[in-house]
């Protein structure tokens, strides 16, 4: 039989020097921290149950079903639904809702701090 | 001291408004996402029944607060659920099965609170009260009648015992043994 020849692979590519390495920014690396502890996803459920309580995502529902009906079902599109909503969703956020949301955002930054 | 605390108090309180913002935005994209996929799959049919059906109640509600239509209700007539009139009195006549009168429909509860003694107003008035005490008494009557029946038994009894006499002899010999003992 005749013996198989062995594969030569090309030489692996030296890494270039040259590339900076980006510092990242302080946000950057509080939002790592939020993501690793796991505290972020506690805040995003903390809000999302606070909101569905005080009837805002009703509203929403509201808004996006009255902005389906105007374009026509097949016509909507996920970024404009965002687009309409956004601003209107944003002022009509319950101040009480908002400052908790705050208040255990800035515990969560003086303790990552300490 | 104080100087750097202000400074990190403000950057906190900026960076707690900024990821805030953050998760708000993450929410709204969801809520978005959600109704643009009920939207494109038609799940929301019911949601639109449901909707007129609101109105419908709402529509509803306004009508009876309106004074108008109370006023039309409180009229000569009153027209049920079926579309159909009626007198605010039922004016249907009929013979009462205690007393045998003529009453209409809508006054026979008074009449027979009145005609039977009974409910709410029986207690003010005597008169029927002794009428009931005078039915009880005429029942008492009957009494001479209870007496009669062992009459009749005894009657019965003798006529059994001709009958014995009257028969063959083999029953000479039981109506004997009858008298022996």
């Amino acid at each position: 039989m005749k013996p198989k020849a062995s594969v030569n692979r090309p030489p692996t590519p030296d890494v270039v020097e040259n590339v900076p390495e980006r510092e990242p920014t302080l946000q950057e690396l509080i939002n790592i921290k939020l993501i690793e502890t796991g505290e972020k996803e506690r805040l995003m459920e903390l809000l999302r149950e606070r909101l569905v309580d005080c009837g805002w995502k009703d509203e929403m529902e509201t808004l996006c079903r009255a902005v389906v009906k105007k374009k026509g079902r097949n016509n909507v599109t996920v970024d404009e639904l965002v687009h309409v909503i956004t601003p209107k969703g944003r002022v009509s956020i319950p101040d009480s809702v908002k400052a908790e949301l705050l208040q255990r955002i800035r515990t969560f930054l003086v303790s990552a701090a300490l | 001291m104080s100087v750097p605390n202000e400074e990190n108090l403000s950057s906190h309180s900026q960076l707690s408004s900024h990821f805030f913002l953050d998760l708000l935005d993450s929410i709204i994209v969801d809520v978005a996402s959600e109704c643009h996929r009920v939207a494109r799959l038609g799940l929301d049919s019911n949601l639109e029944e449901e909707d007129e059906e609101l109105k419908l109640s709402a529509q509803a509600r306004v009508r009876v607060a309106d004074p108008s239509n109370s006023n039309e209700a409180n009229g000569k007539y009153v027209v049920d659920i079926f579309g159909q009139t009626h007198p605010p009195v039922a004016n249907e006549i009929f013979d009462c099965m205690n007393c045998g009168r003529s009453i209409m429909a809508g006054r026979f509860a008074p009449h027979l609170e009145k005609c039977m003694g009974k409910g709410r107003k029986a207690r003010l008035k005597v008169t029927r009260s002794s009428t009931a005490a005078q039915n009880r008494y005429s029942r008492g009557s009957p009494s001479p009648g209870s007496t009669y029946s062992p009459y009749s038994n005894y009657s019965t009894n003798s006529m059994n015992r001709l009958a014995n006499g009257t028969s063959t002899f083999a029953g000479e010999e039981h109506s004997n043994g009858t008298l022996e003992s």
